[in-house]
Order: C-alpha cells, then sequence, then structure tokens
C-alpha cells in the first residue's frame, strides 16, 4: 500500500484551474472544427478518427510503446502517475488497484483527441497486453492470466484516448508489480480443490478419473474446452457456459457427501467424478 | 444407433435418472463383508442339517379369515388395485405426452425408473407379486376380454419350452433403456419403449391368454421372483394366504426354462449399473471407435453373459461331481435371487429414498425440487450395502443347501454343492468389489 491508495479520489482529480483550461481548449477545438471543416467525411466526429490525433497537449514521439502505440511526451511536471497493487483474491485471480494522479479515467470519449490528464490504462502480463482499464479497480481473473500465456510481471499503462501513451522523458508512464510470490499464498486457495481439465476433439485429458474432496472445501473446476459447449456439476447443479477455446473456472463449496459428475452437456462427456466425504 | 451420440443428448451414462450416486466402498467395510460371505458359507457346509427341511408350496401359516376376505374381496380390493394401476399408467402416459420435456420437471422418467423399477422391490418383498394386481396391461387385456364377452383365459396353450424367456428378454430391453440408451429419460425414449412393450404384451395376452403376462410380462416375472422371498404368500393347494418362511416360498420357485436367464439378465444388469460408474469404463464407452451406444451395450451384454457364463460352469462342474441331475441348470438358479436382491438393495437404496419422493413431489406439482437428503449418512449406506450383499449370500447359501440334500445322495451333498459355493462367493465378491469401483 502506498499512500495515493489511501486518496484515490483526491488523486485522481487534476487541480481544478487546469480542468476547467482543459475543458474550454477542447470546446474550442470542437467548435473550430465543425465551424470551419464543414460536413466530416466519415461518421467519425471531427477529432475522433482513428488516426492519432496530434492535438496540442504534448508532444508526439517517433518511438512506441512497444505494441503500435506512439509516446506522447509532456512534461515532467504535473504529468500523470501510476502505481499499481494486485492482491489475490479469495476466489479467482487477483483484484488490481491502480493509483493515479493527475489523471482520469475517460471512458466516455475514448477514440477522441488527446486531453492532458485524460484517458485509460492498459494492463500487460510480461508486455502481453491483458486488458484495457476505465477504472481505478479490476478483477483478473485466472482465466485471463491464462489466455494471455501466464506471467508474473503485471504492468498498468495510461494512455491517452487516442491511444497515444503517455510518456516523460521518452519513457512511458506506468508501474509494474509482481503477481504471486509471497502474496499469493492466500489462505482460501489451499483449503480446496482445483480441477483443471481440458477437451479437445471429444478427447477429455486427464482422463476421467475420481477427485476426492472433503466436505465443506471449494470445489475449483477450471476447464477448458475447444467448443462451444455447457459444464454440469450434478448433485450440485452447477452449469457454467464454456465457450470454444476459453479456460473457465467454476467454483462452489462441496456440502454434500456423495459421488458426483461432472459432465458436458452438448458433447455429453463425463470430465471427472467428484467423491465428496 | 450411434448416430444418436452426436444429437447433443444428455449424457446419462449411468442411472436412467438421480443426481447423486453413492460414494464408493471403501476397502473396510468391502473386506469385513467378504469375510462374512466366506465365514458363513464354509459354516453352512459344515453345519447346516443333512436332510432337507424346506417344504415349499406346502409351507406356511394362515393368515386370519378376515384378512384374506379382505385382500380377496373383488368388488372392493382387487378392483380397487386395478384401477390405481391402470389410473397410473395412463397418468404417467399423458405426462410423456403432454408434460414438460424437461426430465427435471415431468415426473413420469422418476416414475417408471424408480417408482415402478425400483419400488417393485420393497413392495413385493413386503406384499407378495403385487405387479400380478397392478399390471395395466393385464387389466387392459381383461377389460377387452370383458367388452368382446370373451373369456381372458381363453387362448392357445403356451409352448412349453417357452417358459420366462420373454420375461428375461423383456427384462433385458428394460435395463439397456436405463443404463444404455443414449437418452433414457427423454419423453420420447420412454414412449416408444412402453409403446413396443404394451403392443409386443398385448399381442402376446391375445393369443395366449392372460396366463401370457404370468410368464411373459418382464414386470410380473421380476416382481415374481423377489416376492419368492416375501414372507406373505399363496398356498396353491388350498388358495390361503399364509404367512411363510422366505426360504419356503424360494423352495417353491417354478422351475421354468428361461429362470436362469431372468435371474442372470436380473445380477448382470446390475453388477452393470455398478460398474459403469466406474471412471475406467466410462471413458472406455467416450473413447470407442465403435461408438458409445454399442460399447456400452456390449458392456451389458458381456456381464450378462459373464454371470450366465459362470453360472453354467457352476452347473457343469455340479454335473461332474454328483452325477445325474435332473435339470442341471434351473435346479439352483432359484437360490441366485436372494444375491441378486442383495445387488439391487445395495445399487438402489439410496436412488429410492432420495429420487423416489422427489418424483411424487413433481407429480403433485412443485416445479424441480430438490431431492430430499439421503436418510442415512455415507457411513450407514456403506453398512447397509454390505449388509444387503452379505445377506443375500448367506440366504442363497442355505436355499442351495437345502436343495442339494434333497437331490443329491447323501454320500456326495458336501462335494455336490462345492461349486454352488465358489459362484456364489464369486457372485458376492464380485458385487462388493463393484460397489468400491
Amino acid at each position: 500500500m502506498n499512500r495515493h491508495l489511501r486518496h484515490p479520489d483526491r488523486a485522481g482529480t487534476p487541480p481544478r484551474g487546469r480542468r476547467s483550461a482543459a475543458a474550454l481548449l477542447a470546446a474550442a477545438l470542437l467548435l473550430g472544427a465543425s465551424a470551419c471543416g464543414g460536413r466530416a467525411t466519415t461518421h467519425h466526429k471531427p477529432g475522433t478518427s482513428h488516426e492519432q490525433a496530434t492535438g496540442s497537449n504534448g508532444r508526439l514521439l517517433t518511438a512506441d510503446d512497444g505494441s503500435g502505440n506512439r509516446l506522447r511526451q509532456v512534461d515532467a511536471q504535473g504529468a500523470p502517475e501510476v502505481t499499481v497493487a494486485a492482491r489475490p483474491d479469495s476466489e479467482d485471480g487477483w483484484n488490481v488497484h491502480l493509483a493515479v494522479r493527475n489523471f482520469r479515467f475517460t471512458p466516455d470519449s475514448v477514440g477522441g483527441a488527446a486531453l492532458l490528464g485524460r484517458g485509460h490504462a492498459r494492463l500487460f502480463l510480461d508486455d502481453h497486453p491483458l486488458a484495457r482499464v476505465y477504472g481505478t479497480w479490476f478483477h483478473l481473473p485466472k482465466s485471463l492470466l491464462r489466455t494471455a500465456g501466464g506471467g508474473t510481471r503485471l504492468t498498468a499503462r495510461l494512455y491517452a484516448d487516442d491511444h497515444t501513451a503517455w510518456a516523460v522523458g521518452s519513457a512511458p508512464v506506468q508501474a509494474t508489480t509482481t503477481l504471486g510470490g509471497a502474496t499469493s499464498t492466500a489462505p482460501a486457495p489451499t483449503l480446496g480443490t482445483t480441477v483443471e481439465i481440458s477437451v479437445h476433439d471429444g478427447r477429455v485429458s486427464p482422463a476421467p478419473g475420481r477427485t476426492e474432496v472433503r466436505k465443506g472445501r471449494t470445489v475449483r473446476l477450471e476447464v477448458r474446452s475447444d467448443r462451444d459447449d455447457t459444464l454440469h456439476v450434478h448433485g450440485y447443479d452447477k452449469e457454467a457456459r464454456l465457450p470454444a477455446g476459453r479456460t473457465v473456472t467454476l467454483t462452489f463449496t462441496a456440502d454434500r457427501t456423495g459421488l458426483f459428475e461432472v459432465e458436458t452437456h452438448e458433447s455429453g462427456l463425463l470430465l471427472t467424478q467428484l467423491v465428496v466425504r | 444407433m450411434t448416430a444418436l451420440d452426436d444429437s447433443g443428448a444428455v449424457s446419462v451414462l449411468a442411472h436412467g435418472i438421480g443426481a447423486q450416486h453413492d460414494l464408493p466402498l471403501s476397502p473396510f467395510y468391502a473386506f469385513a463383508g467378504a469375510f462374512a460371505a466366506l465365514f458363513v458359507s464354509f459354516l453352512a457346509l459344515g453345519l447346516l442339517w443333512s436332510a432337507s427341511r424346506f417344504r415349499g408350496d406346502r409351507a406356511g401359516r394362515p393368515l386370519p379369515a378376515a384378512v384374506q376376505r379382505a385382500a380377496d374381496a373383488r368388488p372392493t380390493t382387487r378392483i380397487v388395485v386395478r384401477a390405481l394401476g391402470l389410473a397410473a399408467a395412463l397418468l404417467v402416459v399423458l405426462y410423456l405426452v403432454l408434460g414438460p420435456a424437461d426430465p427435471e420437471r415431468n415426473p413420469a422418467p422418476g416414475a417408471v425408473y424408480v417408482l415402478l423399477w425400483v419400488g417393485l422391490v420393497p413392495a413385493s418383498l413386503l406384499f407378495g407379486p403385487v405387479w400380478r394386481l397392478l399390471n395395466p396391461l393385464r387389466t387392459l387385456h381383461l377389460l377387452v376380454c370383458r367388452a368382446l364377452a370373451r373369456d381372458p383365459a381363453a387362448g392357445r396353450p403356451l409352448p412349453p419350452r417357452l417358459g420366462t424367456w420373454p420375461a428375461a428378454a423383456g427384462l433385458l430391453a428394460f435395463t439397456w433403456l436405463e443404463l444404455v440408451a443414449p437418452d433414457p429419460a427423454s419423453s420420447t425414449a420412454l414412449l416408444l419403449f412402453l409403446a413396443l412393450y404394451s403392443a409386443a404384451q398385448l399381442a402376446g395376452g391375445a393369443l395366449y391368454g392372460a396366463r401370457w403376462f404370468d410368464r411373459a410380462d418382464a414386470f410380473e416375472v421380476y416382481s415374481g421372483l423377489l416376492a419368492r422371498l416375501s414372507p406373505l404368500g399363496r398356498r396353491p393347494a388350498d388358495r390361503r394366504l399364509v404367512l411363510r418362511s422366505p426360504f419356503n416360498g424360494l423352495d417353491a420357485t417354478p422351475q421354468l426354462p428361461g429362470l436362469v436367464a431372468t435371474v442372470c439378465v436380473m445380477l448382470g444388469s446390475t453388477a452393470y449399473d455398478g460398474f459403469s460408474d466406474a471412471p475406467s469404463w466410462i471413458t472406455t464407452v467416450q473413447t470407442s471407435a465403435l461408438g458409445r451406444t454399442t460399447t456400452a451395450t456390449l458392456g451389458l451384454l458381456a456381464a450378462v453373459a459373464l454371470v450366465a457364463a459362470l453360472y453354467a460352469l457352476c452347473a457343469g462342474a455340479t454335473r461332474l461331481l454328483s452325477g445325474q441331475l435332473p435339470h442341471p441348470l434351473t435346479a439352483f438358479a432359484h437360490s441366485l435371487v436372494p444375491i441378486a436382491l442383495g445387488y439391487l438393495v445395495a445399487h438402489y437404496f439410496t436412488l429410492f429414498v432420495t429420487e423416489g419422493p422427489r418424483t411424487v413431489m413433481v407429480a403433485l406439482g412443485t416445479d424441480n425440487p430438490a431431492s430430499p437428503g439421503p436418510p442415512l449418512g455415507p457411513g450407514g449406506v456403506a453398512t447397509l450395502q454390505v449388509l444387503a450383499i452379505v445377506l443375500g449370500h448367506v440366504l442363497g447359501v442355505v436355499a442351495a443347501h437345502d436343495r442339494s440334500v434333497r437331490l443329491f445322495p447323501p454320500g456326495r451333498a458336501v462335494a455336490g454343492q462345492l461349486p454352488l459355493l465358489v459362484l456364489m462367493v464369486a457372485y458376492t465378491i464380485g458385487g462388493l468389489a463393484l460397489l468400491i469401483a
């Protein structure tokens, strides 16, 4: 925890004077564009095309952020700042918190022109893009981590509305934290049983077997199917959609004893049997 | 048949119905059961009587005349029970045709697989061959005969070699539907089966008269065999209702052709039911190149064939050891009925006490109710399962012992029953092993 986390609202709001100036500037730009430019040639409002706008906010550098978005350099004084913290969730994955300074999340105007101190954040896992974030809190499910290929280094980087990355001194404004390590051994997962199953071409791997579960413990089923399907736990009547190629996690508490079958509905495959004693 | 596998059918690889299975038996219970079975077997060999004691049909203590009158009262009891059977059957058919397609919300599958199929076991054990009275097909045949002013008993004589073979085939077809068919709880599957089964039975009834149902109706024969173990029976000589020892009832089992087949289907299908829960078998079925339904059908047939082959082997050995026997195959078939009963209780007790009330709740209008929790804890169920199997074994051993001292000359009686004893121990240990699997 750093000091920004304690005052997220204040930290996220730029100074009042700068804010109104920026708003006036934006209004002037919009008015000017619509007054002089006549009809726009596309359905996009002026300044909202897919091209990276070269607004007067900062200086576009030729360098990019590593994934094709150019950097937008601003003065260190009053530049956006970010710190990131992640803590394990009791059920699944991580809760990620971004603390920002001199920055506001503006999901409404994404795709528009870059305005200083506004935009969104992006999360990267070992430099692979993970998600775009429009707020300070974000739940990061394990399935998403797996889809991204796994990793432990979580980076949050701030972007302007036109998808250029804010930068100070030629380096993007970003913060990095490590997933796992000492904080990942949360008490909840150790009490439960995790079963990972994948279905490919009508074949279940690992081959259907029995999973012993102590009554009252948490069962986490992490299932990945190569076709759209429905996951069903008999007896507990838990169901989850299984979109093709995505890992779906179904978590529940095994509160009844017995032998219960976990299966897919469309393909009618038995995945495993839960032996709850 | 394999084409059905791709139709998106809800997979029900085990029972036709029911969401929960019993826990696998812990080896402790299984070993305790196996030792008890072995111990009792050899104790029986050494200590039991050396001259036959069971008197079959002639035994029994008559019930008071008032009870007999109430049970036999034609206008009230018997007609009311027949009407109830017919009304229940009509209700099931109506639910199948008009009811919701979701088996969770339609009471018909539960009525067939739980209330009828499993419920016949306790009903027959308590009250005797109840399906003979409840059987809607028999009642239908009776009504049509009345309407045509025909004697229901009129018809060609049954071929003597037919025996209960049609019933064995009917049982196999029903257990195939329950345990193997791709979607046994669907209305389509049940309606198709019931239509075919009823058509065959009614045709037989029209041809041979009401006696056809005695021999050929799968559920009547099933209920009748289990009713052999009921303390309540009817003495053929004077038609009196009597209280009798189950051993005497069992001893009076008619030795018809097809009896062995019927008992082997009962044992084999229940064994397959246990076996089909094992993950290794499910993997085999799911990955087989033959398709699921074909593989599972082969599995069911193999289970029945294995039970039958072991029995035939045992009958051959008995004949080798003890010389001539009038009907070596059927002479001891009755002693397998208690073993089959043990299998049935062990496999279906939980299903009956959880899904039975649930079916009734659905029929009474509750939308998709939760099953009531099992009345016994895991330890209780395991004890009950082992007790049922071992008790069935003991009853079987005693019945076989009495039969062998009657059939064999005194010097050969002990040796003569050895193969059967080995067979029963094999069935019992097999049954316990299936509960561990």
